[in-house]
């Protein structure tokens, strides 16, 4: 997990954690009986990923989990002073704290609808087979396959005062005088943080998108052409619930990703000028770092876990009631 | 806790120490057919900058293996900004290299965590080698009245401008002034070049105004920051760049606008005409911008005279270390004429007084540093230095935006340093 | 009138593409040219689109400066290999999920899922006391196995729902046939998933290629270094300028093969989300 889940990056297959439902059970009933026979088959294909995963995932976790009851110190030899649920006090008092979770707040909001609608535009404009497609599928898919820490540096580098987007905003569409400190306050600064989280992630809602479309029924299409529903009447009937689980997908794997958002921020302002522009993993990471607080950086990360988890049920739940009346 | 009689007794110790001979480590020796391996961490090659780890790995290392076979040592290029985090983990993992090229603050940090050896008591010579460093530069060793690492390189800011510049505000020399330099700004108001720059409100970057002001940032004893940060002194000279930046006269920069026009751009391109800089900044410019010519000159007086800040790195020999004979033999070759000469051209300074002529000698422009050298104070040596910058930079930032006072963005400061220094 | 529509809604549809695309595209194409400019003309107004004048200074000195070619081919080893076993040891998970009924099965996917949402960040500590614990400290393979681990949770997620996909019945004609469960797998899962695997093939490479974090705390030694923390070690600090020209050619170096081993792949990859990753 470590490894895949930098962001939006976070893939396609999650989908199917979230609307995991049991294999048809009809199915199932009737092989049982030669399953029986080999009852152990299923754990000999489990057994050597998930020992890997607990001895290299879950028990590091439950390690991490620890910490933040402690006072925790790093060296092994120190004793850590056991603080029960010290931390967590803390951090509910710590306005900083909360500073930096409404931060995370706004950048979920702020990425999460752009990346679904211009997401879902996009591959309604490019769906129709064409000798431009595969082009433009490229072009857009382009931000996603590049490396966080490349564009972390690249959008620093055109939202500086000097910076491509000044000059674009200022010179050449005269909109702003050109002169904007993005970086030197809260709101310009997750502007520019969100934009980069924009740009990274509609290629990736795009495509998913591109693929669910290429699941509606061509009939209900046309059934809904012969009823007269004119253009918005048929995507609103006919495609949105058609392609609705994708819809939920996508904003939850977006929720996910927008709340882990970390090096994007750490890159570009370093949660500067003054922590304004802290998020909650920024501000984790200097409580663990910088002042070596490892106890209280885990308790933020565990809020921060939980809060995910939850809204991730939430979501699931909406879904599954939306799911059961849709047209699927 | 009082400070100077620690320091007394740790002295005391020490020579005891030194006298009953302490070398009696037990751990296996190498011989020049079997070698042991020092590894050494570091950040020499940072931003790019390879002449400093070159001078490392290709001369002074070698002639360290010739004039030692029985040590080897592989030294280890850590990117700056991860180095802190790296030593951290390996901390945990009771993996730390041998030695640490550490950056003066983390001295304090790491030796209360209790993964460095205590130099003072541990190397026969210490003394001896203290003795010939910058006092204000060993003090960043100082933890709990021992000595955990000694100096290897050092820095201090000073005022670089340039002949633009001091055309633009009608000057024959560098501000050498409060009053000069508020003036030099009242002349550059209409020409689109800002007086000052600079990168952060942290200890690094406001303590030489606080200084030279006549302000402190803690009293002597390091015990209290309240009636030091909040004095009269303190507040005028944070007041007098809070005016400057109210009449957009200083950079944005300076409170974490990561956007802003750098310091080592904005001075070569006419963007602003003072900035406080290091020693390395003439490589960077013979490189990047090869056509400018800064011009150096003393921090600023006030009413406390010209004080600007010690900067630069410390060697610190790990409690880890297998070969603590060997780590001690390379720590002592650090201190030596060879080591530190072979790294002045790459713009470290030399941590050796009875160096200071000779290096001017090799660059002249560095006589100006180490002169401010001579004047410059540590900033505060305590385990959450850290916290302390976050402090500043927290209750300044308004103070420059003009949504607090000056007095109040200080008085809350100091409150707070205040705390955290009583928890040691 | 009805075809005319048809071809100015076309026209229209293209020209709002383009513009979007170049957006897009943008970015890049200006990290592209700021690699072949000195510092000087790094920030000039109004900016350089061209170079003038233009330098491979940045790339030599990227090249010259460092390892780079043994970082390189650190990289590329270690992504091949963590892709291929993760993709191994998944698909295994995956197909069992897939296919079988058996005891704790949603309970062991929802703790797989659960270790999607925790912060990477946070495990650092307690995965580098394991890594020394398992003596894998600062060699590939340690982090070729945090790699593989790292990845798994998704991957599986991602390939139970091709084999989900594939229609039952194909597998019981096999089993009839007497194919026990690994032959099942072997020669009837996998092939007929392979847009998943492509999928999975990308993410997972892409994730290893870039990995900072892990690399930096578990290697230290030159030799074991991958190039996202060559890239670091070029980009300043503090108050120092960042060489922008010379961070964005070391880029573009590292860069450069994911683009390409995107490109080969992407046809695979979008009949991958097709038949298998939203299927409602």
């Amino acid at each position: 997990m470590t490894v895949l889940r930098s962001g939006e990056r976070v893939s396609a297959g999650v989908a199917e954690v979230l609307s995991a439902t049991p294999a048809p059970p009809s199915r199932s009933r009737r092989m049982s009986r030669r399953r029986a026979a080999t009852a152990a088959t299923p754990y000999l294909f489990l057994a050597p990923g998930l020992v890997l995963f607990a001895v290299t995932v879950l028990y590091p976790t439950l390690q991490a989990f620890q910490m933040s009851f402690f006072d925790w110190k790093i060296v092994g030899s120190a004793t850590s002073e056991f603080l029960g649920l010290d931390n967590y006090a803390r951090a509910f008092t710590d306005d900083h704290f909360w500073l930096a979770l409404s931060n995370s707040g706004i950048y979920m909001v702020l990425t999460v609808a752009p990346q679904i609608v211009i997401g879902l535009g996009l591959a309604l404009l490019i769906q129709k087979k064409s000798p431009t497609q595969p082009l433009f599928r490229v072009l857009f898919y382009l931000p996603v396959v590049t490396s966080w820490v490349v564009v972390s540096f690249l959008f620093k580098f055109l939202f500086s005062d000097g910076g491509l987007i000044n000059f674009a905003l200022g010179d050449l569409l005269h909109v702003t005088n050109g002169d904007t400190a993005w970086l030197a306050d809260r709101w310009t600064g997750l502007i520019a943080i969100c934009a980069l989280g924009v740009w990274k992630g509609i290629g990736w809602s795009m495509m998913i998108f591109l693929a669910a479309l290429q699941g509606v029924p061509q009939a209900l299409i046309e059934a809904a052409n012969m009823d007269g529903a004119n253009r918005w009447q048929r995507f609103k009937v006919v495609t949105v619930p058609a392609i609705w689980p994708a819809i939920l997908f996508v904003t939850v794997m977006l929720v996910i990703g927008g709340f882990n958002v970390f090096i994007s921020v750490y890159l570009m302002t370093g949660g500067g000028p003054a922590g304004r522009t802290d998020v909650l993993l920024t501000y984790m990471y200097e409580q663990a770092f910088n002042n070596l607080d490892f106890g209280y950086g885990s308790a933020i990360a565990v809020i921060l876990t939980i809060m995910v988890f939850m809204l991730s049920v939430v979501q699931m739940k909406v879904f599954r009631d939306r799911n059961g009346g849709g047209a699927q | 806790m009082k400070r100077s009689t620690i320091i007394a007794v740790a002295v005391a110790a020490t020579v005891a120490v030194s006298a009953a001979g302490c070398s009696t480590a037990s751990e296996a020796e190498g011989t020049a057919d079997d070698p042991v391996t020092l590894t050494f961490w570091g950040a020499y090659g940072n931003g790019g900058n390879s002449t400093q780890a070159e001078v490392l790995n290709d001369t002074l290392i070698p002639s360290f293996e010739k004039a030692n076979p029985e040590i080897k040592v592989e030294y280890v290029d850590i990117p700056y900004d991860d180095l802190l985090k790296k030593l951290t983990t390996s901390a945990a993992g009771d993996e730390l290299p041998d030695l640490v090229r550490a950056d003066l603050g983390w001295v304090p940090k790491f030796a209360d965590l209790g993964v460095l050896v205590a130099l003072s008591d541990e190397m026969d010579n210490f003394q001896e080698l203290a003795d010939a460093t910058y006092p204000g530069v060993l003090s960043t060793n100082l933890y709990d009245g021992k000595y955990y690492g000694l100096p290897l390189d050092t820095n201090t800011r000073v005022l670089i401008t340039s002949q633009e510049a001091l055309d633009a505000q009608g000057l024959d020399a560098p501000p050498a002034t409060f009053e000069e330099f508020a003036a030099g700004a009242d002349a550059l108001s209409d020409s689109g070049m800002q007086v000052f720059a600079d990168g952060g409100l942290g200890a690094w970057n406001i303590s030489p105004w606080i200084w030279s002001g006549g302000g402190a940032i803690t009293d002597d004893e390091v015990t209290t920051s309240t009636g030091y940060l909040d004095s009269d002194e303190s507040v005028a000279a944070v007041q007098m760049l809070v005016d400057l930046y109210a009449n957009d006269q200083i950079s944005n920069g300076i409170i974490g606008n990561a956007g802003a026009t750098s310091t080592s751009e904005g001075l070569p391109g006419g963007n602003y005409a003072n900035i406080l800089d290091g020693p390395w900044m003439n490589g960077i410019w013979s490189e990047q911008f090869p056509e400018f010519t800064p011009i150096y000159a003393p921090m600023p007086a006030g009413d406390g005279g010209s004080v600007s800040v010690v900067g630069g790195e410390d060697i610190v020999l790990t409690s880890t270390s297998e070969h603590k004979d060997a780590a001690m033999k390379f720590i002592e070759f650090t201190q030596s004429e060879e080591f530190q000469m072979a790294l002045v051209p790459t713009g470290q300074l030399t941590v050796i007084s009875a160096l200071g002529d000779q290096q001017v000698e090799l660059l002249p422009y560095l006589e100006l540093f180490t002169d401010q050298l001579a004047t410059a104070k540590a900033r505060v040596a305590i385990p959450q230095a850290s916290e302390v910058d976050t402090i500043l930079n927290e209750a300044l930032v308004p103070a420059f935006e003009g949504t607090v006072t000056v007095r109040d963005a200080l008085t809350s400061a100091a409150q707070k340093i205040d705390e955290l220094l009583a928890e040691e | 009138m009805r075809k005319r529509n048809a071809a100015a809604g076309n026209a229209l549809r293209i020209v709002v593409l383009s513009i979007l695309a170049i957006i897009m595209v943008i970015p890049f194409l200006y990290m592209l040219s700021t690699s072949f400019k000195e510092q000087t003309f790094v920030f000039t107004n109004p900016p350089q689109f061209i170079p003038d004048p233009a330098t491979t200074a940045n790339y030599e000195q990227a090249i010259e400066s460092s390892d780079f070619v043994r970082y390189f081919l650190n990289s590329l080893v270690v992504a091949v290999i963590a892709t291929g076993l993760s993709l191994l040891v998944s698909s295994m998970m995956a197909y069992a999920f897939a296919r079988f009924q058996f005891r704790f099965k949603e309970i062991l996917f929802r703790v797989l899922l659960l270790g999607l949402m925790i912060p990477a960040i946070m495990l650092i500590i307690p995965q580098f006391i394991l890594a020394k614990n398992l003596n894998l400290l600062d060699s590939l393979l340690g982090l070729i196995l945090f790699y593989v681990a790292g990845s798994l949770a998704l991957n599986t997620f991602l390939l139970r729902g091709f084999f989900e996909s594939i229609p039952a019945e194909l597998d019981q004609a096999m089993q009839v046939d007497g194919a026990n469960a690994w032959l099942r797998y072997w020669k009837l899962a996998l092939p007929l998933a392979k847009p998943g695997l492509a999928t999975a093939t990308i993410f997972t490479f892409l994730a290893c290629w870039d990995e900072f974090t892990i690399a930096l705390t578990l290697t230290n030694s030159p030799e074991n270094r991958t190039l996202p923390i060559a890239i670091q070690l070029f980009a300043g600090q503090g108050n120092n300028a960042v060489q922008w020209g010379l961070v964005f050619a070391a880029s573009m170096i590292a860069v450069v093969p994911v683009i390409i081993v995107f490109l080969v792949f992407q046809r695979y990859f979008v009949q991958g989300l097709t038949s298998g990753a939203v299927k409602g």
